[in-house]
This record gives C-alpha cells, sequence and structure tokens, in this order.
C-alpha cells in the first residue's frame, strides 16, 4: 500500500473508535483544538501502531557505495537514507583552503521519488540548502578537523525515501559514513526528533505526525560527552512541556547511538575476520 | 584497420588517473581478450535485480551491475493527455546523478551527465514523436479518450557509478515497468472520473530492452560493459539498444574519435549478439526479484 493509502487506512480505523468512546467524548471536545485527528487514540497507540516513547525501527548497512571512501545507509521506519563520504582529499577551490583545519563540505539532495507526491526540483531549493548547512554544522562539531590541515572531507547525503525525520536520519547516516571512512572524531553525532500531540509526547514522528502542525523538536547529541550539537524546534511549546519533550528526544538519540555502536562494532569484526586477525 | 590511441575523458572518468603501466595493462588484456578482472571481452559483470524497493512508488527497481547501483521508479498519475494524441497516454524520463556516485555530481556537476543519459533513454523507450515505435505502449495508458490519459513518469537516480550506467538504467527501467502496478481505474457516467483504487499488476508494457554500450579501444577489439578505468582508455562508444525481436531501437554514438562505418555495423552485430544473452539473464533476475518481492509481501 502506498503512503497515502496507509495513513488513510489509519484514518478510517480511529475515527470510528473515537466517536464510540463515550467516556472521553467531552474531555476530546475541549482539547481537540490543534488536530481533528487522533494521533493517539484512547488505548494508547499511535498511527502506525507504536507507543507514545517507542522509535521506530533502525536498521543501517556500512559499506554500500563502492567508490567511496566511507558510506552508511540509514532507516528509521520509511525513511532511507544513503550518505557517502569522500576524504580527506585536495580542496578544489583553493581560495576556501584552510591552512590549520579541513574544510568540511556537505551537500543534502532528495530523489525525485522519495516523497509521497513526486518532486520536481531534488536539490537547490531552501530546504535542502538549509539542511545541508545544519548537517555541515553538526558534524564540524565532532570531527578533529585541525589533524587535517589544508584538506577537504565531502559528505554528500541523498534521501531515498522521505517518511518524517529525515534530518535525523541524515545525521546518523552521515556519522556511521564518517566513522566507515576512518575520519577522526571527538563522539559520534546521533540525531532523534520528538513532538507533541493530542497532550502526549511523542518519540521519532512520521510524516502523518509531523505535518499535523504540532511542535516538532529535533535534537543532535554527542552521546558520550553528553553534548547538544543540533537543537531545532517549530511551532510552539510551553517552557515545561518543551523540557519534557527535548529529554524524550534525548533518550531516543542515546537509543540510537547505542544502535550505532553495535553496527560499528559488528563491522569492526567482519573487517578483523577478513584481515585474518 | 589501425586506430591511433586517444585518451578521451569523461565527466565521469575525469577522476581516474592511471599511470601508464596500468593504461599498458589494460589495453595488452584486451588484446588478449582477458579483462582486469578476468572477464572476456563481451562478458558482462554480474547483474543483481532487486524490485520493489520504494513502496510509495507504483513500480520501482535496483540494478548493481558490479559496482554500478542504479534505482529507478516508476510513478503513475492521471492527467490529461496531448490534444495532438488524445488517445494516448504519457511517459516521462528524468534522471539525476546523486553526489554520491562522484563527488564532482555536487550542485550542478552531474547536470551534463544526466541529460545525456535521460536523452539516450528516451531516445530508446519514448520512439518518435508520434509516439511510434516507443517501447511503450502509449494507447494502454488511455482511459479516457481526450480527457484522462495515465502519465509515467520515470525516475531513475545514479548512487554509484563504476562505468557503463546506461545499461544498469536501462535495466532498472525495465524492471521497474515490469514492477508497476497501475490501479484500474472505472470511469462513471456522471462524474469526470471516478477511480477505484484496486491495485492491478500490468506487465503488458515495454516490450524493448536497451542494452550494450560497446566501447572501442585500441586494435580492432571492442568491449561490452566498460568499468571506469576502461572508460577513461576508450576513444569511443556506441550504444545499442535492442528488443526482444532483435530490432535495432536506439542508437547513441558517445566520444569524439571518428569510426568507419563498417566498424559501427561490426559493433552493432557484436551488441545484438551480447543483448539476446543479457536480455535472458535480466529476464531471469527480474523474475527471481519478483518472486522474492512476493514471497516477503
Amino acid at each position: 500500500m502506498g503512503l497515502k493509502c496507509l495513513a488513510q487506512h489509519y484514518l478510517k480505523s480511529t475515527g470510528p473508535s473515537f466517536i464510540l468512546t463515550k467516556k472521553n467524548k467531552p474531555l476530546r471536545r475541549r482539547t481537540a483544538s490543534l488536530s481533528k485527528m487522533e494521533f493517539v487514540n484512547p488505548e494508547g497507540l499511535r498511527l502506525d501502531g507504536r507507543r507514545p516513547m517507542e522509535m521506530r525501527q533502525l536498521r543501517a548497512e556500512i559499506g554500500v557505495v563502492s567508490k567511496a571512501d566511507g558510506s552508511a545507509v540509514f532507516e528509521m521506519g520509511n525513511t532511507k537514507v544513503i550518505a557517502a563520504v569522500y576524504g580527506p582529499r585536495e580542496v578544489q577551490n583553493r581560495s576556501q583552503q584552510s591552512n590549520d583545519e579541513a574544510l568540511v563540505r556537505c551537500e543534502y539532495s532528495m530523489a525525485n521519488f522519495s516523497t509521497g507526491d513526486r518532486m520536481r526540483k531534488p536539490k537547490g531549493d531552501r530546504r535542502s540548502t538549509e539542511i545541508s548547512m545544519v548537517i555541515r554544522q553538526t558534524m564540524e562539531a565532532c570531527i578533529l578537523t585541525h589533524l587535517m590541515p589544508r584538506s577537504q572531507i565531502d559528505i554528500f547525503v541523498q534521501v531515498l525515501q522521505a517518511d518524517g525525520g529525515t534530518r535525523s536520519a541524515c545525521i546518523n547516516a552521515a556519522t556511521l559514513a564518517l566513522a566507515d571512512a576512518g575520519i577522526p572524531m571527538t563522539d559520534i553525532v546521533t540525531s532523534c526528533s520528538a513532538g507533541f500531540l493530542n497532550g502526549t509526547p511523542l518519540l521519532d514522528l512520521n510524516y502523518v505526525e509531523d505535518s499535523a502542525g504540532g511542535p516538532d523538536v529535533t535534537v543532535g547529541i554527542l552521546p558520550k560527552l553528553d553534548k547538544v550539537t543540533l537543537l531545532q524546534m517549530d511551532s510552539k511549546l510551553q517552557m515545561e512541556t518543551f523540557e519534557t519533550v527535548m529529554q524524550l528526544a534525548t533518550e531516543g538519540c542515546k537509543a540510537v547511538a547505542s544502535y550505532i555502536r553495535e553496527v560499528l562494532l559488528e563491522n569492526t569484526k567482519q573487517l578483523e575476520s577478513r584481515r585474518g586477525v | 584497420m589501425d586506430l591511433t590511441f586517444q585518451l578521451f575523458m569523461y565527466v565521469l572518468a575525469a577522476m581516474v588517473g592511471l599511470s601508464l603501466g596500468e593504461q599498458t595493462f589494460i589495453k595488452g588484456g584486451i588484446d588478449q581478450d582477458l579483462r582486469t578482472d578476468g572477464r572476456k571481452r563481451l562478458t558482462y559483470r554480474p547483474i543483481f535485480v532487486e524490485t520493489g524497493i520504494i513502496p510509495q512508488a507504483s513500480g520501482s527497481a535496483r540494478v548493481k551491475l558490479g559496482a554500478t547501483d542504479v534505482i529507478a521508479s516508476v510513478k503513475a498519475e492521471l492527467g490529461r493527455p496531448n490534444p495532438s494524441y488524445p488517445d494516448k497516454g504519457k511517459v516521462s524520463i528524468h534522471v539525476d546523478c546523486s553526489p554520491t556516485a562522484e563527488p564532482s555530481f555536487e550542485g550542478r556537476g552531474g547536470e551534463e551527465l544526466s541529460t545525456e543519459l535521460c536523452s539516450a533513454l528516451e531516445r530508446c523507450l519514448l520512439g518518435g514523436k508520434s509516439g511510434a515505435g516507443a517501447g511503450i505502449d502509449l494507447s494502454s495508458l488511455c482511459i479516457v479518450r481526450g480527457k484522462v490519459c495515465w502519465d509515467l513518469y520515470i525516475d531513475g537516480l545514479v548512487v554509484s557509478s563504476d562505468g557503463n550506467v546506461l545499461d544498469a538504467l536501462g535495466a532498472a527501467v525495465k524492471a521497474a515497468l515490469s514492477n508497476t502496478a497501475i490501479p484500474k481505474v472505472q470511469v462513471s457516467a456522471n462524474a469526470p472520473s471516478d477511480e477505484q483504487p484496486e491495485v492491478d499488476v500490468s506487465d503488458e508494457e515495454f516490450l524493448q530492452f536497451d542494452t550494450s554500450g560497446v566501447p572501442v579501444i585500441v586494435g580492432r577489439h571492442y568491449i561490452a560493459d566498460a568499468t571506469t578505468e576502461e572508460e577513461s582508455q576508450m576513444s569511443s562508444a556506441v550504444s545499442v539498444s535492442i528488443n526482444r525481436q532483435g530490432r535495432i531501437c536506439g542508437l547513441t554514438k558517445r566520444g569524439g574519435a571518428g569510426l568507419h562505418p563498417t566498424v559501427i555495423l561490426d559493433m552493432i552485430s557484436a551488441a545484438k549478439h551480447v543483448s539476446e544473452q543479457l536480455m535472458n539473464k535480466l529476464d531471469s533476475e527480474i523474475a527471481a526479484a519478483e518472486a522474492c518481492d512476493e514471497m516477503e509481501s
């Protein structure tokens, strides 16, 4: 089933149940100002059957693009992103060369078929430029650039399927790709998003929940150092609720970090066995 | 005939720097029918096909030809037919080169190659202006004559390139089309059109297949399915698109060096020979991929 069909299917299934639960009816009427849709049904399940604090299924693979120095595919539910790292290599544009540190460049592009409606312009639009900048700044914070002066590191991120949380998936994929390329970093960067709908903080929003108009907090952290490198939010939230949601997103990041470490460990073991160690 | 060797650099091959020893090795190997990865001159690399990888598209496929990795997706949308051809649907092809394949594809760097691949695919699949001789039967896409028809948007994405991207794209488009499921449309009398999203697997489209870029190298030898290093050494290439009946559907000569006409005819016959094997191989791969896909879902 297509993504739209899936959403409609769930809409149809949650609609009638909402009307039938007479106990909750007056309560819902009071709070149903933001959305006409039930994002968390009375049993506590979201549209795709997850619990509010549950993350989507993660899947990662390293070394998919053999030509690149490092590459990785990262999937968060239906969001699928491929990242490739080329570098450290000679700076292409001499004027940007820096004598004390490496130049980090990043490009984010979405495939034509990644969203439900076919996209006309895969790159160069404002959103892509903004996300490219965001990813670059986030990764620059963790790469030990002073170890590789007068060189350039290119991070290319390509979105194959977009279902909410593309920013987070891109950062996670870029981390894996950088690790695969053997570029020295202070710590891995992981990212996760969280939101607040129907009075409940929700972890890892998908596209339908994201486009509901509720707040969407994206957090990127360095898990071991316990530092925040990326924090973005849209819409509005009360201060206490914001702290809860941000805490939830940080927990999500830590869960992603443990998964990424597992993947990297597995990859290293395979490399070891191939080398006959 | 003795072809003077010319080093021809493509946008793709610009990143490959080969030493003189390596170049001699490649040329010498080809002269002796043994290429650097052990293949014969006209042998293709192993092909892996995966279908149905993009759930929100009507049909999709991913093809790996050695280290070359491409994804093709087909999206069907309702639209109005072209007034000059009211009983034919529309097909449009677009190719995008991702910078993950090649750092030089960043920003607008990959546009030249994408346009070249796009027009090569269009030439093979879309036929002439009137839609006659197209690989896809356009009249099967018509729903209501003059009012509603299916618009097929075929999108290709080059994820990783190691030579012979055009063949991989052609194979991916073919696999994606065979994986395409277009809903059945029932037209009600009063409303302009009513859609019933019943998924109906349509295989009747596409009869033709894009095949073999056959590069020419020094001497009188042709090779099929070149890797990036081999491509950087070639002086010119001919891409031939051949359908199941053994007819030529499209022809593109790439590269600057001039070729004698007999050489071209020779290459076309070599391409025909290679394409038969390739088509059988591809069909079996696509069938296996679809069977796998069905088992999973």
